[in-house]
């Protein structure tokens, strides 16, 4: 039984069709990416998987239960956590206050977290009591993943983590999120970085138009014509 | 070619400023025209000396755009700000506010004493020569001279000039005050005047502004730091200075009994009550005793707070409360055998009372709290460091509460008829109101237009629980207004429910219009509704609040005073409560949600239901304000609950600092304090316009309110003072 089961789902805004029946699933401990242009539906996917969104049709499981419906509030008891998409921080509260509403499910924050996600983000100590709207990009990124993790998740969904970062920033936040992985939390990541994601990612799947058009392994995504032409902006020689 | 376009570019704009001067002057005044002569309003308007005022407001403006850039670096010294904040308190003083309340001295404001009294012969010369007999308008003369020599010596750096100018500022206020008191004895008035008052504190600010010019060389004043040292250095320390200078104007110039004619100094009252059966303990207290403890409290908050020793603070609270006690039970026995005697028509018991005994309760007070506090900061203090004086933070909150908390008591007997009620039914009620709005759009973000439809329901809830509606409650519901007050606070809620199930998933703008909708609906229906409601009538009849359990029976009757206890029980209950939900799990989750609310909600806030506790919490603090409102008044009708209510509470919400419960408090007490204040002081028609003006001045010198939240004020400063090397855009909040 995988972890996070998604069948066949649909997700409409008004009468336009985001998802046309989506279906995929995360094995415990995998982290598993999706691939897609602007407008494909990998956000609304993750949305619905957070209870953000409902489907009108489909399933979502996890851990075997039905989860669609299910608001995000509730979720997140289960221990999906989700750092939206464009990081989504609390501007005017301090960096301590921001990681301490990540914990917001708990009645206090569970200080061996905190201290974990310290020793992750060194930057994020030392601007402990900085306004959060303050931090540049990256680190504003770096706070909301330190967030999601003091929720204590066991799926983290991330929505396009690399977004408007220097290549730099992007290598390290993905060496982080590979760090969380092998912490034993299972990954869902969306992402327009296709050669990072994939190189990271157990297994993939590419959405076009809100239908999943391609899955596999992260490197047979990664070695595949299509991908490639499409996201890795490489010319191939049509055949 | 090229000065002449720099000249022209002034030229416009000093026409620019005045013609908006002419404009302004045209706006203010009568506007009414005459049958046949419609150029009368215009005509009035130019050939009026009120003209020249607003010119010269032009010119002023036209000089700070101009100059600012030379001038503002002056204005950062040391020093320049108490300069002009004192300087522009004295003007106020002598132009706006009244010197005494006498009506013998038509307006009784500084010109028209002035003219008075140089004409008086029974006044002494000293007294007279303050006033203009020798030199006309002498008192605008000093001010000049003191604000010019200060002005000078800041901008030369001239020491001399400024000890000149301190001490002559001093002097100047002291003469000030003491000629204003020799007029109000010759008078034999009870005085309620404030222009002495304001004027002798703006004269002080002079001269301290003038002190620091004198002993400063830096280019940059430091208040803030300023002010973190004063308060820092000893805890308490400011408030038993302030309660010193209080308790010794009580003891040696306020009156303590005024029946007409009658206005004894303490010196005067063992007199005017020997032989009038007062008990021993209220005469000892009357001729001696009320010296030595007000010694042994001013030395012990003294000590409390320089030796930081528990076992002066909790004496100084005990002997500081006990002395409130003793004050309050000395004024009821001499003012109840006052009222037996019949002195002067003196009325009975808690009647006639002057201000002394009531301020000198407040010094005490504030002597209880400089101990409160220093027993507050020393248990903070590590044992191991090797420092015994406690090292205190800034405990300027604490001081504040301290003050407020003993004006709301002890100033309100002070107070003339006419503002005990103001107090009442504007200040405190609106108080009341603001504190609740700010739940709603200060803490979770929800513009609300229709507040007051809340405010109306809880009135109206009173009403059908005493009966006095068309609708009759049954028997067993038939309530005194204060068994009211759970009903109105349930049914408020509930009402809140209702208002925000529907309406939450609108944003900003648009919730805002639906709740303005549900405000207007919510009056419609009381006007429309004629038996349920008794329509535009309204309801008649209301009783006032009776307390009746075992031996305890108070019944709260006509005089304001007595319902100002109340509300301050109401309002204090309230803040204590409200200053818990800020830091509580609520409190955290309405901030993530104005903050962000996507954010909010993945990490696992459910903000549907915060956002209707907001509505909730915010809508039954309204109804308790209806309750109140709806028993001290009487009698309530449709007209009560308009639109412009509602919006005037979320002015003051904003005008106070949004998110701030300190501000939403202290916003509303300016705001409803004002146009009151007004009302003697400038005339009728005018009364908008300086409301108008000094809201403008806030918005431009304190956009985020009187006392902003501090998330509030990071968001408008624009976060200034940011370390971060690569700040980048914070993304723009939802709708308020």
């Amino acid at each position: 039984m995988s972890l996070l089961e998604v069948d066949d789902i649909e997700v409409r805004y008004g009468a336009i069709r985001a998802l046309k029946g989506v279906s995929f699933n995360v094995e415990e401990g995998e982290v598993v990416a999706l691939l897609g242009a602007n407008g494909a539906g990998k956000t609304t996917t993750q949305k619905t998987v957070s209870g953000m969104m409902t489907p009108a049709l489909g399933q979502i499981r996890f851990d075997g239960e039905r989860i669609d419906g299910v608001p995000a509030h509730t979720l997140i008891h289960r221990g999906i956590c989700h750092v939206p998409e464009g990081r989504r921080v609390f501007p005017r509260m301090s960096v301590a206050e921001n990681l301490d509403m990540g914990a917001f499910r708990f009645k206090r924050p569970d200080l061996h977290v905190l201290a974990r996600v310290f020793e992750m983000f060194p930057r994020l100590k030392e601007r402990e009591t900085q306004l959060a709207g303050t931090l540049s990009g990256g680190e504003q990124q770096m706070l909301a993943i330190g967030r999601a993790l003091m929720g204590k998740p066991r799926l983290l969904l991330l929505d396009e983590p690399s977004m408007g970062l220097a290549p730099l920033i992007v290598k390290q936040i993905f060496d982080i999120v590979r760090e969380i992985n092998a912490s034993g939390v299972t990954v869902l990541i969306v992402e327009q970085n296709a050669a990072q994601a994939l190189g990271l990612a157990n297994r993939g799947y590419v959405l076009e138009t809100g239908e999943v058009v391609l899955s596999g392994s992260g490197q047979e995504l990664l070695a595949d014509d299509r991908v490639r032409a499409a996201y890795l902006g490489e010319e191939i020689a049509t055949s | 070619m090229r000065n002449s376009g720099l000249f022209n570019d002034h030229v416009k704009r000093l026409l620019g400023c005045l013609a908006g001067g002419v404009v302004l002057a045209l706006m203010v005044g009568n506007q009414e025209g005459v049958q046949r002569d419609f150029g009368y309003a215009f005509r009035a308007a130019i050939f009026s000396p009120r003209l020249v005022v607003f010119l010269g407001f032009g010119l002023a403006l036209f000089v700070a755009i101009t100059y600012w850039s030379r001038i503002s670096p002056y204005f950062v010294r040391p020093g320049a700000r108490p300069l002009a904040a004192g300087a522009a308190a004295v003007v106020a003083s002598y132009g706006l506010l009244h010197w005494t309340d006498s009506n013998q001295v038509t307006g009784g404001k500084l010109g028209a004493l002035s003219s008075a009294v140089s004409g008086t012969d029974g006044i002494s010369s000293f007294t007279r020569t303050f006033f203009g007999s020798v030199v006309p308008g002498t008192p605008w003369l000093l001010l000049v001279v003191v604000v010019a020599l200060g002005v000078v010596s800041l901008v030369l750096r001239l020491p001399v000039l400024a000890w000149l100018a301190a001490g002559l500022g001093l002097l100047v206020g002291v003469w000030g005050y003491i000629a204003q008191s020799a007029v109000s004895d010759y008078l034999k008035t009870a005085d309620h005047s404030t222009g002495a008052q304001v004027a002798i504190l703006g004269y002080a600010a002079i001269a301290s502004g003038c002190f620091v010019i004198a002993r400063s060389q830096t280019d940059q004043a430091d208040t803030v730091g300023f002010i973190e040292r004063v308060f820092g250095w000893r805890p308490g320390f400011p408030l038993a200075v302030l309660g010193t200078a209080v308790g010794l104007v009580a003891l040696l110039t306020a009156t303590w009994f005024s029946p007409a004619d009658r206005n004894p100094h303490l010196s005067g009252m063992t007199n005017l009550f020997s032989g009038e059966g007062l008990s021993a303990i209220s005469s000892a207290y009357l001729s001696w005793l009320v010296w030595v403890i007000f010694v042994v409290a001013l030395a012990l908050a003294f000590a409390a707070t320089y030796l930081s020793r528990q076992a002066f603070s909790w004496a100084s609270i005990v002997i500081g409360l006990g002395a409130v006690v003793l004050t309050l039970t000395t004024m009821h026995e001499f003012s109840s055998i006052g009222g037996k005697s019949g002195f002067d028509g003196a009325n009975g018991p808690w009647q006639n009372i002057g201000a002394g005994p009531w301020m000198l309760c407040g010094a005490f007070t504030m002597f209880a709290g400089a101990g409160w506090i220093a027993l507050r900061q020393g248990r903070r203090v590590d044992p191991a460091a090797p420092t015994v004086v406690a090292k205190a933070g800034s405990n300027l909150n604490q001081v504040l509460i301290i003050v407020v908390l003993a004006g709301a008591l002890f100033y309100p007997p002070t107070a003339t008829q006419f503002w005990q009620t103001v107090i009442v039914a504007e200040i405190g009620i609106y108080v009341l109101l603001a504190i609740g709005l700010n739940v709603v759009v200060g803490w979770a973000g929800l513009l609300d237009l229709g507040f007051i439809a809340f405010y109306a329901i809880g009135s109206y809830t009173t009403a059908y629980l005493t009966g006095t509606l068309p609708i009759k409650p049954p028997d067993w519901l038939h309530l005194t207004p204060l068994a009211a007050i759970p009903f109105a606070i349930v049914i408020c809620l509930l009402a809140g429910l209702a208002l925000g199930a529907p309406t939450l998933r609108l944003r900003g703008d648009y919730l805002a219009i639906v709740t303005l909708g549900f405000g207007e609906i919510i009056r419609i229906v009381a006007v429309n509704a004629d038996k349920v409601t008794n329509g535009p009538k309204g309801a008649f009849g209301i009783p006032q609040p009776v307390i009746h359990l075992g031996p305890i029976h108070i019944q709260w009757g006509q005089s304001a005073l007595q319902f100002w206890y109340l509300l301050l029980v109401l309002i204090g209950v309230t803040v204590l409560l409200f200053n818990r939900l800020e830091h509580s799990r609520l409190g955290r989750a309405w901030a993530a949600i104005r903050e962000d609310e996507v954010a909010a909600q993945a990490t696992g806030i459910n903000t549907t239901r915060v956002k209707l506790l907001a509505f909730a919490i915010g809508a039954s603090t309204s109804g308790v304000a209806g309750v109140f409102f709806a028993s001290q008044i009487g009698y309530i009708n449709p007209d009560n609950f308009l639109l412009n209510n509602s919006i005037l509470v979320v002015a003051y919400v904003v005008f106070g600092g949004m998110g701030s419960l300190p501000g939403a408090i202290a916003g509303a007490a300016t705001l409803t304090w004002l146009p009151e204040f007004l009302k003697d002081q400038v005339p009728a028609e005018d009364r908008q316009m300086w409301i108008g003006a000094v809201i403008l001045l806030m918005m431009i010198f304190r956009p985020a309110g009187l006392i902003p939240a501090k998330r509030r004020a990071a968001e408008l400063s624009g976060f200034d003072g940011v370390k971060s090397a690569e700040t980048v855009a914070v993304p723009a909040g939802e709708g308020m």
